[in-house]
Parts: structure tokens; sequence; C-alpha cells
């Protein structure tokens, strides 16, 4: 099966034939490579949540189509039979922690499968793969999930939607209020699920450290268009550019500019701490590095 | 949500939006009583026309008024209906078992019609005039009297008007509950009445659970900003008394002195 | 320097869960920028609200500008301090931005004339007045905070805690507050205390407390803790990017012979640094 993602001149207008009606889509045209791990990035508002959403077919286009696995969802396209699809897409929200509503950790996370007709002994096979993905303990499997710590909730959210076992991952800003580890650990996590299972990850995020830590391609959204695609050092090489769209630059093209505005000369616009530190030993023609 | 009319406040500067919430408040309130009185085309004749008026004073389109009598159609056509077949008297055209249709029970048919209609209509212009915050505000200053009783007349316009703040929150977090549970395989509205009793229990129970959060980490705020109790703070907002409300108020007496003079007795 | 807060051997459990803080104590200096990191669940929060006696001591004193917290002082207590909160929607208690900061004032009864002069003014200061009429729900979550900034200088209080503060905005709108703050500490003499897991923000501190399973484990000026890279990261914390950048330049034999600089510091450093060779 074609597990390309592909938006062919996709609309969205909320509210539409209405005073209040608002284009959050404007005449898209995407192809997300599966197996990629892109990240979507654009300031608040710029309409990364609308295209995402339209992946799993939470949002139909106003005009224009969107093909993912041998589906196309059209304007015309009725609420019928969309199960298969949100299947092959898991869709992770922001403050997924939110949704959990069943007595034990174990059944909120069988709660999906089962939806898509896993037995019990399924779902909950599935449900305990799920909890050592994301790092829950296992003697956490009868606990209600709203006495965990909030990290444990949104892990236990977040295995909610791994249990399916999707091919394609939307995260929308799946770290957002954790703490540096916690952080840390749910990207790493999406690390993993991309290079060991193959799944296609899409990362909605501000965090552009991890942009350049994790993905493989960035889509930059502004005013509902993508106003470019391609690798993150493509991305970040044009540093006033990535202003203009009210972005922020990776920490070390941050600091590199603030260097060049001090008066240092640099020869490029380092995306990494490693990168920027090669870039100042080699314009002070210092020695090479130590082994 | 963009049907959903209450609430819907239309931000503009005509007569009526200038008008006092209290005396608007109260005036609608006036208005239903009067219509209650009328009881024939005189009468309904004077009501349509004051409310022709208030319409155009208010600056709000004729399409927000069908708008808001949309989700009411049914009960309207039940009520007129249940009106026109079981009234009794005057001159019957048709008649089956317990039902007839008679010219008394057009013409009473009719009447509940236009009532409908008032009563929406009056409703419609308040809340689309006036900002939720302005009604809470509004029905402070008309329970004041209530005070003496020591009804919590103050904690009860608090309580509305943080309830009404909370509104668009909740309604964007259900939003977002929804989708979720539909990207975890849950067909919402559909199926048997059981399965879509089990389908809102994952809607549900984070919906109460997050306005149960939002209200203990309000009432920490609230306390951390000094409150203690809602019966004894100072007030921030004023509605003042305009020649406005005066005029409005002395137009309005007189429709309901002449309602009272032409009903039939 | 007078301490403006005194935590006094303090210990305090919620119901039913074992001791969180066992004879803790801690002084906080007046005028300083303090903060308080430590991973989620260290104890952080818990303690900025035994500050505000929001919640109740088990044993031990806190003392705020020479009131104990207790029964008697606890509204004196509060106009002292103003909490800006984790969650910028669970702050807001008017219906619009002005009757928002507003509130506070509501509740202690300043007059009406009052009232509207000082809305004025503490919009203005945060540079919310254009949005004064706005509902919460169009206002971004950076908004809602300066919102609840303007609502505690409407109270000039001398302590301004921020709890988490900015742990749910983006990187710009984390940053744009936490400039707000350090220019309304400035104008006002304030003392402030930010709760917090981001070293980035922590380095905008006088003082610097690490706490962690609710026991203070260091209390030391920020160039002193944030060179400790790995220390930190046991911690569950990050270290600051300069500290990192630092540790990288050591790997291409590059030694600023120091394990922490702010960025003006280290930006001298790099520039004489190269203009040598």
């Amino acid at each position: 099966m074609d597990k390309e993602i592909r938006f062919s001149k996709v609309t969205h207008t909320y509210q539409a034939k209405t005073p209040f009606a608002q284009n959050a889509l404007d005449n898209v045209s995407l192809t997300i490579p599966a197996g990629s791990f892109t990240a979507i990035i654009g300031h608040t508002g710029s309409g990364k949540s609308t295209l995402v959403q339209h992946i799993n077919a939470l949002l139909k286009p106003t005009s224009g189509s969107i093909d993912i696995f041998g589906r196309t969802i059209t304007p015309n396209t009725t609420n019928k039979n969309l199960k298969e699809l949100r299947q092959h897409v898991g869709m992770v929200f922001q403050f997924p922690e939110k949704q959990l509503f069943e007595e034990s950790v174990i059944k909120d996370i069988m709660f999906g499968p089962k939806n898509y007709g896993a037995s019990e002994t399924e779902a909950k096979s599935a449900a305990v793969e799920a909890m050592r993905l994301v790092g829950l303990d296992e003697s956490l499997e009868d606990h209600s999930p709203f006495d965990l710590s909030g990290g444990q909730m949104r892990r236990v959210a977040i295995a909610g939607v791994l249990a399916m076992k999707p091919e394609v991952l939307i995260l929308d800003e799946p770290t957002a209020g954790l703490d540096p580890r916690g952080h840390k650990e749910i990207m790493d996590l999406a690390e993993y699920l991309h290079d060991q299972n193959d799944m296609t990850i899409i990362l909605v995020t501000h965090q552009m450290d991890d942009v350049i830590d994790y993905a493989s391609d960035v889509v930059v959204m502004d005013q509902g268009e993508i106003v470019k695609h391609g690798r993150p050092e493509e991305i970040f090489a044009a540093p006033k550019w990535v202003y203009k769209m009210h972005l922020d630059l990776p920490s070390s093209a941050e600091f590199a500019m603030k260097l060049m505005d001090a008066g240092v000369k640099l020869t490029k616009t380092p995306l990494t701490i490693d990168d920027l530190a090669a870039e100042i030993a080699k314009i002070a023609g210092g020695e090479g590095p130590k082994e | 949500m963009s049907n959903f009319i209450f609430g819907r406040y239309l931000p503009g500067n005509s007569w009526i939006h200038q008008m006092s919430p209290q005396s608007k408040l109260l005036l609608s309130f006036y208005f239903v009583i009067v219509i209650f009185f009328a009881n024939n085309i005189w009468a309904y004749g004077a009501l349509s026309v004051l409310i022709l008026f208030v319409v155009i004073f208010s600056g709000v389109s004729i399409g927000y008024f069908l708008k808001g009598i949309r989700p009411l159609i049914w009960l309207i056509i039940f009520t007129v209906l249940l009106q026109i077949l079981f009234s009794s008297g005057g001159h019957v055209f048709w008649h089956f078992g317990p039902f007839s249709i008679s010219d008394t029970s057009l013409i009473n048919g009719g009447y509940i019609f236009i009532r409908f209609l008032l009563i929406i209509m009056i409703s419609t212009v308040l809340t689309l005039t006036t900002t939720p915050l302005a009604i809470a505000d509004g029905v402070q200053t008309v329970l004041k009297p209530l005070k003496k009783i020591r009804f919590p007349v103050d904690t009860l316009a608090l309580m509305l008007s943080i309830a009404l703040r909370f509104v668009p929150t909740l309604m964007d977090e259900m939003e977002t509950i929804l989708n979720a549970q539909r990207s975890r395989g849950v067909d919402f509205g559909s199926g048997s009445l059981k399965h879509r009793i089990q389908a809102a229990v994952p809607l549900l129970v984070p919906l109460f659970t997050g306005a149960i959060n939002h209200a203990e980490n309000l009432s920490t705020a609230m306390e951390a900003r000094g409150f203690t109790d809602s019966e004894h703070r100072s007030k921030y907002r004023v509605y003042k008394w305009k020649g406005k409300d005066t005029i409005s108020w002395i137009v309005f007496l007189l429709v309901g002195v002449v309602v009272l003079f032409v009903r039939k007795n | 320097m007078k301490d403006i807060i005194q935590i006094k051997d303090i210990s305090f459990n919620y119901s039913g869960q074992p001791l969180l803080f066992d004879h803790l104590s801690l002084n906080i200096h007046e005028g300083e920028w303090t903060a308080l990191i430590g991973q989620n669940g260290s104890g952080k929060s818990t303690l900025a609200r035994l500050i505000d006696g929001l919640i109740v001591l088990k044993s031990g004193q806190i003392v705020v500008d020479d009131l104990t917290v207790n029964d008697q002082n606890i509204f004196d207590v509060r106009s002292k301090i103003g909490m800006v909160f984790q969650n910028p929607e669970d702050q807001f208690v008017g219906a619009t931005v002005e009757d928002d900061v507003a509130f506070g004032l509501e509740n202690r009864r300043v007059p009406r004339d009052r009232m509207h002069e000082i809305v004025e003014k503490s919009l203005k200061d945060v540079g919310m007045w254009e949005f004064r009429d706005r509902i919460p729900a169009n206002l971004s979550g950076g908004q809602k905070q300066r919102v609840a900034i303007a609502g505690i200088v409407a109270l000039s209080p001398k302590i301004i805690i921020l709890d988490e503060a900015t742990s749910m905005l983006d990187p710009r709108g984390r940053q744009d507050i936490l400039n707000l703050v350090a220019r309304i500490k400035a104008a006002n003499n304030l003392t402030v205390i930010s709760i917090t897991h981001d070293i980035d923000e922590a380095a905008h501190a006088d003082q610097v407390v690490v706490v962690n399973k609710g026991e203070i484990i260091e209390e030391n000026k920020p160039e002193n803790i944030f060179g400790e890279t790995a220390k930190l990261q046991s911690l569950g914390l990050s270290a600051p990017f300069t500290a990192q950048l630092i540790a990288a330049l050591k790997q291409h034999g590059i030694d600023p012979n120091s394990q922490y600089m702010n960025d003006e510091r280290l930006i001298a450093w790099i520039k004489k640094f190269v203009s040598q060779k």
C-alpha cells in the first residue's frame, strides 16, 4: 500500500459561509514521505493543527483532497468508514492526559484497540507492549490513571495511541509542560518508534532544538500556507527569513547570530553545539579536536 | 457551535447596546409579562410594532433572529398544533374524535405562534446586545433587594460571571476530547441508543475531570489574589442609568397601557 | 541584606502521603531574583503555596516580611505576594482583561475611581491596555500571563512568585514574560522567586536553589551551579546552553577556564579569543 501522505490543493475554511469565515489552510499541496520524521513549525495560528487534523480526517477539506493509505479524503467524504484510516494514523493531541477516562491504566490503554475490534486478549497484549514502549512499569497497570504524576499520565495517553499500532504517529507539542528529563524521554521515544518500528512521525513543535535533533524533514507554515519544505539545514540556512516567520532559531544558531552581531565573523550558521564549537575552533585557527 | 446563539454577543454601539443591562433585563421581563395580557389582534399588533422598533434600534440583522428560532422550531410547531387541534368553541370546520379545528382554534394557534416569536425576538435582542458579563451584573443589580433576606446575590452574580467566562474554554476542551476519542476509534452519534450512551462516557469523564481541575486551580488563584468572600467587595463596573433607559421605559410602559386598553375583556 | 522570606524548620506532607519536607529551612533575600529549580514533583510548587498560606504547614514557621504566615495574618501576607501560576487559563477570573485586573482590587475594596486609575496604569505597564475589552478566549497564553502580571502589579506587592508561570508558553512567549518580570522587578524594587525546571529561566536569577525530592541540595550563585553539567542532568535538569557550549569548546581544544558564563561574558570571551589568534 502507498504510505505517502499527499495533500492536493487543500483549502480549509472555518465557519464557511458566515461573516466569521476564515481560511485556516489556503491551497496547500504537500507530500509527507513514508518513514520520514517530519516537523511542522510555524507561529501560533499559522494552521499547523488544522493541517495535521486533516491527516486522519478529523477535519475535511473545504476544497482539494488528501490521499493516504489508499483512501482519498475530499469535501464529500462522510464520517462513515473512517475507522480504518484512524487506526493507521495515531494522533497525540496537546496535553493528551486530558483524554484519560478509564478506572485503570491498562483499561484506558486497551480502549483504542478494542474500539478497532481487538479481542480482550489482543488488546491486553497490545497495551502491555505499549506500556513497555513508553516506559511505564507494569505494576501501574491497575492504578487509576488519575493518581499518577503528570508525566506518567502523559505516557499512559501516548501508550493508548501506540496500542492501536499505528503506522503514522502525529504528535502535537508532545512535551509541553514537561521537565527536561520528561522532555528527552518523550522525544527519544519518538525517535525509537521512527528508527525501530518504521513509523512515520509528524511532530508539531515550537522547539527548534528538537527539530534539529530529531527531524529529517521540516514544513514551515505561515497564514495557512506552506512557505517552505525541506531538510532542517535548508530551513535554518537563512536566519533572517526564520525571524520574519516569527520563529526562533535553534539555540546554536541563535548564539551564532549574537556572536556575529558582536563582530565575530563565522563562515556558516551552525545548527548544533558541536557545529558551533567546531566553527569557533576553525576561525580561531585553533588546534584540531582533542581525542 | 456556530449555531449556538446564547451568549453570542454582537459588538456594537446601537441605542439598545448603550442601555444599561439591568434596564434591558427588566424590560425584557416586563415585555414577556405584557405578552400574556395580549389577547386580540390589536394588542398583538401594538407589541409587534414595538418589537419591530426594538429590532431596528438594536442594529441586529434579521438573519440572527431566524437563527434563534431554528432550534425551537419543533417546539413551536408542536405547541401551535396542540392549540389548533384541542381548543374548542367557534365555528368548527373539521373534527375527528377529540380533535377539531375551528376558527377560534386557528386564531388561538396564530396567537401562540406570535407569542413565541415575540419572546424569542426580545431575548435574542437582549443576548446579542449585552455581554454575558453585563447580564451577570444586571442580574446582580436586579436581585439586590433580596440581599435583605440574606440571599447571596453577589455570590450568585460572581458564580454566573465565572461560569460564563469558562463556557468557551470548556467548549474548546470538549472539541479536543471529541477529536482525541474519535482518533481512538469512537464513533460518536451513530449506532444504537445503548452504544451512544456508552460513547458518551469517554467524553464526559474527561470533560468533568477537566472542569474540576479548573475549579480547583481557579479557587487557589482567587485565594492568592485576596478573595475571601463575595459579599464584601468593591465593584469595578457600574452601569449608569442613561436618558436612553428613561425613554425606553416610557415607551414600553405606554405600549403596556395600550395593550391593557385594547385587549378584549 | 534583609531576608524577606524566612522558612524555618518546616515539615509538610499531603494527607495520606509521606513527608515531603522534613525540617527544611531557607531564606530569601530581599530585592533578589531567586530561582527554585528541580524536576516535576520535587516539591518546589508546594513550597510556593506554603509561603502564600494556600496550604498549611505541619510544623515549623514561615515569616514573610516580618509577618508570620498564620490564620490571622493571611490576608496581609497575601497582599505582599503576587503569584503567577502555571496554567494561564485557570487564573483568569474576570470576564474581560480589565475586569480580571480589577478582581484583586475589588477583593481589597479599593474605591472605584482609584480602581480605574490603577487598572489603566497596570495594563499599560504590561503592554495590554489596547486589549482591555478582550475576553480570555481571544488571548494567547502569553497574553493571559501578562494580564495575570498586571493583576499583581495593580496590588503593588513586594514579592512576585512565578510558579512555573512560563512552562505552558512557547519559547517566544516565555522570553517575553521573563523580560517583562525583570523590567517590573527593577522598576519597583521587587523580590522575585521563580519556580521552574527551565534552566534558561533560572539564568536570570541572582541566587539558585536546587530542590530534589523535598530537599534543598544546593543554594548558590548561578555561575557556581550551572557549570556542573553532569550533576544537573542527574537531577533531571539540563545544563544552560553556554555551559554545554563551553564543554563542546573544550572538546575542540579551546578552554575558557570556566565551567559557566552567561551569554554576554562568553561572547566577549570568544571574541577576544578569536581576535588574539
